[in-house]
């Protein structure tokens, strides 16, 4: 952290905090950028997980601090973000009220935008107005005459373009001099039967939250009485009567209480903006004839298959020499470091097992990060990615989810990471919860490698290649096709949060810049390191020490004693010394090899592998599987490598290894019921094929669903999975001795 | 004579009556701009026929079937 976001870090009671609210889409958050540049700090607001953008503006020798609020079309709190937003503006839970208002208009729907302006005049917080976007409400044939709507509103208006930086200055100046000589916005006259609600309330909710009810309050109680704000207001029951008389005098005055507030809040801004915008002719949106391509029934099909067949490439292939490189970068690190300390072995394990492994377990998910997140930002500042999530809703809405699951549950199909973090793009917190919780079962490129070298050992040499290509298929199936019926019942029976109308405006299409999009995917990056990634490099060393200690060298010892008179039965004494000479020759490698697997056996998590394998007996594991399951739960990825060592054949071995192919097929059970017979039939490869494909075996995922949740959920995904993974292989292993 | 919003066809003007709930839905697609007495017109239907998508006072908003049902209109030209 460097020392200017270390001084954005402390928000110091002496700078003044200017607010930055608007709706979605009004390019509220590249202004914030604009105004900020890289000082920025993101952090979470007290126990909710909404993000909490804030940043430094120096101008004019003034530092301001500046945030950014949650899009919102109105006050109205129906998720998180909203109930930050009023929050806020209300002084509430500890949170610093501002001292300025800058409200992000799109001047192409001032209406509509003007909404929640209206709305927040209650709050007699002083304010001014950011006109944005008039560029394009010019070209739309939009005037809008600024001095008339601020002299109507009574607060400074300033127009602005913030994708090209236009009106910046302007603003800056006029944020300084409104803390200089603040103005306030214009309220608008309530009918009666509303002061008479808001009235009940105030006397009725007396001393219930923490300060009275203020006007403003009572609005939102009264008009979005289910609200995350208003539950968060004295006893259910009674609040519930108050509201309800409350809403008796408004029906009793010919109003409906759902939609009373917008509907008097329009028809004032309807005598308020008569006069401040002409439109010349009937309103010619930019977007008409780009949707009748793009929304055809099969033209836009097609191509929002192409767009999607690009970004799921992109992920798949195009980010995997990256990878490589940060692999390769990893192992030479970890080859330069290791002769360091080779006089403390522990130390050297730590700090190239543990440590750098760690942290290059990290930096691999960084390209993929990126990567989707530029595409991200540039479907959804097109303009595309509302009308994505328009074309393929219908199928994901039968289960919970909504359209814009889609690139999300995508990506996942190439990794959980990046594909949880889209999540975001979601804005009804009930269906990004349940399309986080899915991802994780989208079958990710980590565990193709499983996939490959069990088809390719044991159905492929049996049934040919064409079922094998049909088995391997069929695997990147399985999860979804569980994945969805589970999202359904998950919402139907397990969710008790309110289900949002999924209602998309389709906004302009506009040319992104690349400004905004390399700031996003910084913004993704750096994020991902600093908050997920110390969890994941945490995890890392933990699972190392268990996979280490306690490392008895009397094991190490047994075990080459063990070999070397098992040599000794072949090779005569001098060729055995000749050999270990050579650290390259077969037979020390050999035993390295042996050693390596002793201490796997004898480390915590192998006799914990050991200790549990009955619960794996019904699935058909033996303890190696058991041992080889357990300790891919980090990283499913390292399954393989586990498996060189607990073979004897090294760490090197990769999914179309010769060796550890017949070493499987050999594989016999030594002791038990089943003594002599294969260890691996076909019922227990396809068991362990669908635990990998059902089980979170990531130790990244649970970072990151925990940091998108929380630990509870993150809890819940892993345990979850883990025990449909169990029993899915337990049913398959069972049901196949049976046949 | 009133009809629901999703019964309209592609291409159908009308005039918005009322909101039929008045849960936080009504609330919800009323700060949208669906107003009684403004004009609507359904712009187009999904690949797969559900969500809808119309304009209402200047702008295009794309809903569900589901809650298309809750708004009534009148004055339909199809």
């Amino acid at each position: 952290m460097n020392a200017s976001t270390e001084a954005v870090a402390k928000t110091s009671a002496a700078r003044p905090l200017v607010a930055l609210v608007g709706n979605p889409n009004t390019g509220k958050s590249t202004l914030f950028n604009r105004l900020t540049g890289l000082r920025q700090h993101i952090a979470n607001y007290p126990g909710i997980t909404v993000e909490k953008k804030a940043g430094l503006l120096r101008f004019g020798g003034i530092d301001m601090d500046v945030l950014d609020l949650p899009g919102c079309y109105s006050l109205t709190a129906v998720s998180n973000d909203e109930r930050v937003v009023m929050d806020v503006l209300g002084g509430r839970r500890g949170l610093q009220k501002p001292d300025l208002l800058v409200f992000v208009l799109d001047a192409t729907n001032l209406k509509r935008n003007l909404l929640l302006v209206s709305q927040c005049a209650e709050l007699g917080i002083p304010a001014l107005i950011a006109l944005n976007q008039c560029d394009a409400a010019k070209r739309n044939g939009i005037r809008i005459d600024a001095g008339l709507l601020a002299g109507r509103l009574g607060v400074p208006v300033v127009e602005t373009v913030a994708t090209r930086g236009r009106g910046l200055e302007e603003l800056k100046k006029a944020i300084v001099s409104a803390l200089d000589s603040p103005s306030k916005l214009e309220g608008i006259h309530w009918p009666d039967c509303v002061t008479r609600g808001c009235g009940m309330l105030r006397a009725g909710l007396k001393n219930v939250a923490d300060g009275d009810l203020t006007q403003a309050e009572a609005l939102r109680v009264l008009f979005d009485s289910d609200s995350v704000f208003a539950c968060g207001v004295g006893d259910k029951m009674c609040l519930k009567k108050l509201v309800d008389s409350a809403h008796r005098e408004i029906r009793e005055s010919g109003l409906n209480p759902g939609s009373a507030e917008a509907v008097i809040h329009y028809r004032h801004l309807d005598s308020l903006l008569d006069g401040v915008v002409e439109a010349s002719g009937p309103i010619a949106r930019s977007h008409d004839s780009i949707d009748a391509l793009l929304l055809n029934r099969v033209w836009g099909t097609l191509i929002f298959l192409g767009v999607m067949y690009v970004v799921f490439q992109s992920l798949y292939s195009w980010a995997g020499p990256l990878m490589d490189v940060i692999d390769t970068g990893t192992s030479l690190a970890q080859d330069f470091a290791r002769p360091l300390l080779s006089d403390t072995p522990a130390l050297q394990s730590l700090l190239c097992d543990g440590i750098i492994a760690g942290v290059g377990g990290v930096l691999i998910f960084l390209p993929q990060i990126l990567i989707l997140f530029f595409f991200i930002a540039l479907l959804e500042d097109t303009g595309y990615m509302a009308r994505a999530a328009f074309l393929v809703d219908k199928l994901f809405s039968w289960c919970g989810l909504n359209g814009r699951s889609f690139v999300p549950l995508l990506s996942s199909y190439a990794c959980a990471i990046p594909g949880v973090m889209a999540t975001r793009t979601l804005s009804d917190p009930k269906a990004r919860l349940t399309t986080i919780l899915m991802a994780p079962f989208m079958s990710c490129s980590a565990r193709l490698p499983v996939y490959i070298l069990l088809i390719g050992t044991f159905i492929e040499p049996l049934h040919g290649p064409l079922v094998a290509g049909a088995v391997l298929f069929a695997m990147h199936f399985v999860g979804l096709a569980l994945a969805l019926p589970l999202a359904w019942v998950l919402n139907r029976f397990f969710l008790k949060i309110k289900t949002q109308p999924f209602i998309l405006e389709m906004p302009d299409y506009r040319v992104p810049t690349l400004r905004n999009i390399f700031h996003r995917m910084w913004e993704r990056g750096r994020e991902f390191v600093l908050r997920a990634g110390t969890v994941i490099l945490a995890f890392s060393i933990l699972i190392w020490s268990l996979l280490y200690f306690p490392r008895d060298p009397e094991v190490g010892e047994k075990a080459a004693r063990a070999f070397l008179a098992e040599a000794g039965a072949s090779h005569t004494p001098a060729e055995i010394e000749a050999a270990l000479g050579n650290p390259d020759s077969g037979l020390s490698q050999a035993l390295s090899h042996r050693i390596d697997s002793s201490y796997i056996e004898q480390s915590y998590l192998g006799r914990f592998g050991k200790a549990v394998q009955p619960v794996f007996d019904p699935a058909g594991f033996d303890w190696k599987i058991t041992v080889g399951v357990l300790s891919s739960f980090p990283a499913r990825e390292v399954i393989i490598a586990t498996m060189g060592i607990i073979y004897n054949l090294g760490a090197d071995v990769d999914e179309g290894s010769d060796d550890l192919r017949s070493v499987l097929q050999n594989e016999k059970w030594t002791s038990g019921p089943r003594a002599g017979e294969p260890v691996f039939t076909l019922p227990v490869v396809l068991g362990i094929m669908v635990f990998f494909a059902l089980c979170m075996q990531c130790g990244a995922t649970v970072a990151i669903i925990a940091r998108e949740l929380n630990w509870r959920w993150a809890a819940f995904s892993f345990f979850g999975m883990t025990a449909l993974a169990w029993l899915s292989a337990v049913l398959i292993f069972q049901i196949g001795r049976l046949l | 004579m009133t009809r629901s919003l999703d019964t309209l066809r592609i291409g159908a003007r009308a005039e918005i009556e009322s909101i039929s709930t008045d849960c936080d839905r009504a609330n919800r697609m009323a700060t949208l701009g669906f107003i009684p007495g403004r004009a609507i017109r359904v712009t187009r239907f999904a690949p797969l026929g559900d969500p809808i998508s119309v304009e209402v006072d200047g702008q295009e908003i794309s809903l569900r079937r589901a809650e298309a049902r809750i708004i009534h209109v009148k004055n339909v030209i199809e």
